[in-house]
């Protein structure tokens, strides 16, 4: 079940790539919410534990409503343009991040075999870390950097899940908490400069250089 | 819990009190009194007057209680200016931020503190986030394009490297597997004993990321350019507070993840990283000073540069280790001194360009000569106590099976000195276009006599050398697996 | 033996037969969606009559290819549907490999037509066969590494295999089964000049792709590319539901039951999907072709990697 989870995760960071509406971007984020969420329920499949659904239950507020929903109140309030301008052709995007899934998921079926971990979520996460790299690097609106930053963040929280080590809930509390105020931060800063800059694309913030 | 509650809870109780209370001054108050049994608190515990019980997740070793009174210490001289520091004119628009900054400058204790504190790479990690959203918001107190910019810059980039060294974190975790600690998660001393059990393959992994994600907050290169912008536009307490203590909180970091992989294996490949960083972020110091026009700026890239020396020294071990360990400390004394001096330089010529401030000995001499003072200490000049800490850094260089890496330092070390006293004692001795007037001759002022009093204790901790600091030291080298 | 050729020639008759009229109940889907009647559903065999009957021109300085190949173009695709496996029955031509001669010699219909179109000396027609070709590069990948990651699974190089070795148990199966049929449909839509990518009522100089190729025909060369033009769209319908068919099913009847009910799910879905997307513009298809290619990919890494 994990696979096909990991897999549908994968065609959303597709989406990601080839997408050139702002906010299909905020789609694609509530998307992989619900498919963490999901993948956090499995274990309450076969036993149902009052104590432990509290994590999931905050991951689908945070990750589904509140910062989805932050990101399109800051869309419209900015009323930034709907369309993606994007820096590099599309085709040569695609086929990069074609090929590092590719180089990732090869690694990683390598490195599974000295050591024990499931190959598909561990890719998938990876991926999904490189890939909100990518995003940040290759966007130019402000905005989208914050996209690929929680893009980052949620190929993190799958990889936590492939490297199966117990974090206790108050550290996954306390990290769902910290992104969730940086993304906010993020919205207030987007506001000033905004307002200071009209205007939000990477070309603005250029004064402090040496 | 006592001490639990001096250093981490009472700190964020005031916080709360200073959302509520509305007058500057209780705020300042509150503060101060927080920050004075913060400040007492961690001196008993470093003397050894008191023993300290934490609850889980939190543990006090011998690093801990050195780094935590430095950060006591340059939290409580920070807290103390502030007040005069706030009464400040500015423009209308910064009003806002002085209501949230005794409020942040709380938080930001109780988190780091908390991160300092902590057993467990995971709340260590909560914590260090913790404590750079608390210092954003300040970076932006004078609400213009400069400080918005570098607020985003940070933010973005700090909050980035954290992610990567969360990473770095789920693959030691990943390192543990099919081991020893494997189901008892990620505390650090279960981890050290066990050390040698752990793959390698992970274990360099898991390093390079936590390198690379706090080499952001530590302010080191490759990605030192968020916080050199961020340091350069924040108001001087918060700019002094930021290079006393929130770099090194990021060091601990990298420093535990040194201490666990120092049995093992790899660490030749660790020390190998970090050599190179460290010598990479003194290359960029020396690159930068050449055209560094912006004399905060300057003394951002200093902190890069110092940083890199104790990296370096933490690196090469031995006797180095030692001096670096000396070097936080003085650091920090030294990096107040300079951003209270040059806080109060930006207050009277209103520009941080180099070009616009002339004659400083001529209007402000008690801060031009502070100043001089404190470019003395900063760049090694005996007997501030940094002579002493970069003199056994560089022995310990010499004589480690290293000794090149000397000649690549003080290469490096001597250029920064000659366009950092290019620079100061052009703002110095530079004669003005003289429309300043000469009637305000400069009151003595608390800065100064908060500067005096910290040059006095940097020349005294180092000349006297108490022996109370030497056998922490000791202790935290032993931790590490030091040997003279 | 003699049961296998009978059912084989029964299947290709049954292709050949039934073709216009799944065009036409598309035609109708779509006509019901935007609130007209539309044409009966019977209407393709109509027009193919109508075209049966009238006179062939052929361009002024049109060689010996353009009389020749229409009717090339039409026999490929015959092979080609010979392949397929239409019920349960084994197809008329199919041996180990058959997938990569079923590839081709679509390539090679495309091939003659696009041929035909650059004979007729018209720059419009060769705009049109320029189009074509690029689109069909991109497309290519597709297939393969669909049916690849299929035949790569089960092991089964022919078409009658694969498609006998897909037992839906298991929910990840299922998965890829119908990530495979979503990356099979892109290519479906490309191959027979379907929206999104190129709307077949358009005349248009600035959006025909397909259209225009076959502009400057008349009378049986026009029929012959007309229902060219039905066939594959068949061929592919048939490649889609057999994704879904049951061919563990052991009635022969309720196989038809099941093809029938499949293809009708198939042109509503056709029909909804023709109606409200609109045409992507031409710079952007080969980006959604190496979407659906990279869907692919990614089929094959993560089934590979399971198994």
């Amino acid at each position: 079940m994990e696979n096909v989870l990991s897999i549908l995760f994968c065609l959303s960071l597709f989406y990601v790539v080839v997408t050139t509406r702002v906010k299909g971007y905020v789609t694609v984020l509530r998307v992989q919410g619900l498919i963490l969420t999901v993948l956090l329920m499995i274990p309450f499949y076969y036993h149902f534990s009052f104590y432990g659904i509290i994590i999931p239950v905050t991951l689908l507020l945070v990750k589904v409503f509140f910062i989805p929903g932050y990101i399109n109140k800051i869309i419209i309030d900015l009323d930034i343009k709907r369309r993606i301008e994007p820096t590099i052709q599309q085709i040569s995007f695609l086929l990069l991040v074609i090929a590092t899934m590719v180089v990732i998921f090869l690694a990683s079926h390598i490195l599974s075999r000295s050591t024990g971990l499931d190959v598909i979520p561990f890719a998938s996460g990876f991926s999904a870390i490189v890939i909100g790299i990518f995003i940040m690097m290759f966007r130019k609106k402000l905005i989208l950097h914050v996209a690929g930053f929680l893009i980052m963040e949620n190929g993190i929280f799958l990889f936590s899940t492939a490297v199966a080590s117990e974090l206790p809930m108050m550290i996954e509390l306390g990290v769902l908490l910290d992104v969730f105020v940086v993304v906010f931060l993020m919205g207030i800063a987007l506001n000033r400069i905004s307002d200071t800059f009209k205007g939000f694309e990477v070309r603005h913030l250029e004064r402090l250089k040496d | 819990m006592f001490e639990f509650s001096i250093f981490i809870i009472y700190p964020l109780l005031a916080a709360g009190f200073c959302y509520l209370a509305k007058d500057l001054r209780i705020q300042f108050g509150a503060s101060l009194v927080i920050a004075l049994l913060h400040l007492g608190l961690s001196l008993f515990v470093f003397l050894g007057f008191y023993q300290p019980h934490m609850p889980t997740y939190f543990a006090v070793d011998s690093l801990s209680k050195l780094f935590l009174l430095i950060l006591s210490n340059v939290y409580f001289w920070v807290v103390l200016v502030s007040y005069s520091y706030l009464k400040r004119p500015v423009m209308p628009k910064a009003e806002g931020g002085k209501k949230l900054y005794f409020l942040l400058l709380n938080f930001y204790l109780a988190s780091n503190s908390a991160a300092i504190l902590s057993n467990h790479f995971g709340m260590y990690w909560v914590a260090a986030e913790a404590t750079t959203l608390s210092v954003v918001p300040l970076i932006y107190f004078y609400r213009n394009e400069e400080s918005l910019e570098a607020m985003w810059k940070y933010l973005f980039l700090v909050s980035v490297g954290i992610a990567f060294a969360f990473i770095g974190i789920l693959l030691l975790a990943l390192s543990a597997k099919e081991t020893v600690p494997e189901e008892k998660q990620l505390f650090f001393q279960l981890f050290i004993r066990n050390a040698t059990l752990l793959n390698p393959i992970w274990l360099k992994a898991s390093f390079i990321f936590i390198f690379v994600g706090l080499s952001t907050k530590i302010g080191i290169a490759p990605m030192h350019s968020g916080d050199v912008d961020a340091t350069s536009n924040a108001p001087s307490p918060v700019a002094a507070l930021m290079s006393g203590s929130l770099r090194i909180t990021a060091l601990l970091g990298v420093m535990r993840i040194l201490q666990i992989i120092r049995p093992t294996s790899s660490y030749e490949f660790a020390r190998v990283i970090l050599i190179v960083g460290a010598l990479l972020s003194v290359f960029v110091a020396f690159v930068f000073m050449f055209k560094v026009n912006n004399y905060k700026r300057m003394l951002a890239y200093s902190s890069v540069e110092h940083l890199g020396i104790i990296l370096l020294g933490l690196a090469v071990g031995g006797l180095a280790f030692i001096g670096a360990i000396y070097h936080t400390i003085y650091n920090s004394i030294t990096k107040v001194v300079l951003f209270l001096t040059a806080g109060n330089i930006h207050r009277t010529y209103k520009s941080r360009e180099v070009d616009r401030v002339a004659s400083v000995l001529d209007r402000m001499p008690k801060t031009g000569w502070l100043f001089v003072l404190a470019f003395f200490a900063i760049s090694g000049i005996p007997p501030f106590g940094i002579f002493f800490s970069e003199i056994k850094i560089f022995e310990g260089i010499l004589f480690s099976d290293k000794p090149y890496v000397l000649a690549i330092v003080m290469f490096f070390l001597l250029f920064i000195f000659i366009n950092m006293g290019k620079i100061i004692f052009a703002m110095l001795y530079k004669e003005g276009t003289g429309q300043h007037s000469r009637e305000e001759t400069e009151r003595f002022e608390l800065n100064h006599i908060v500067v005096i009093f910290l040059l006095i204790l940097l020349t005294a901790i180092a000349i006297a050398s108490p022996d109370i600091l030497y056998r922490n030291i000791m202790n935290i080298a032993n931790d590490f697996g030091v040997r003279l | 033996m003699d049961i296998e050729i009978l059912q084989g020639i029964l299947s290709i008759t049954v292709i050949l037969g039934v073709a216009p009229l799944f065009a036409g109940f598309v035609n109708k889907q779509k006509a019901k969606l935007t609130g007209r009647t539309g044409a009966p559903v019977l209407q393709p065999y109509y027009e193919l009559q109508k075209l049966f009957r009238k006179e062939t021109i052929n361009a002024a300085n049109s060689s010996f290819v353009s009389r020749v190949a229409p009717v090339l173009n039409l026999v490929s695709l015959i092979i080609a549907a010979a392949m397929l496996p239409v019920g349960f029955a084994r197809p008329l031509i199919s041996f180990n490999g058959d997938i990569i001669l079923f590839a081709y010699m679509l390539g090679l219909a495309r091939f003659f037509q696009i041929l035909a179109a650059m004979d007729i000396g018209s720059s419009f027609e060769g705009m049109g066969a320029s189009r074509e070709a690029t689109f069909a590069l991109f497309a290519e990948p597709i297939f393969f590494f669909t049916i690849g990651s299929i035949s790569f699974i089960s092991g089964m190089t022919s078409f009658y295999g694969i498609y006998h070795s897909i037992q839906l148990d298991n929910i990840s199966y299922v998965v890829f089964i119908v990530i495979c049929s979503i990356s099979v449909s892109m290519l479906a839509i490309t191959e027979c000049s379907r929206m999104p990518v190129d709307d077949p009522n358009t005349h248009l100089e600035l959006t025909m792709i397909h259209e225009v190729m076959i502009l400057d025909n008349s009378g049986i060369d026009l029929w012959l590319y007309q229902y060219s033009s039905y066939l594959k769209l068949f061929i592919y319908a048939v490649l889609e539901i057999s994704f879904f068919y049951p061919f563990s099913a052991k009635s022969y009847l309720i196989g038809l039951i099941i093809f029938i009910v499949g293809g009708i799910v198939l042109t509503f879905v056709l029909g909804i999907v023709e109606t409200v997307t609109s045409r992507y513009r031409m710079k952007n298809i080969p980006q959604y072709l190496l979407f659906a290619t990279a869907i692919g990919i990614l089929n094959l890494l993560i089934y590979t990697f399971t198994k």
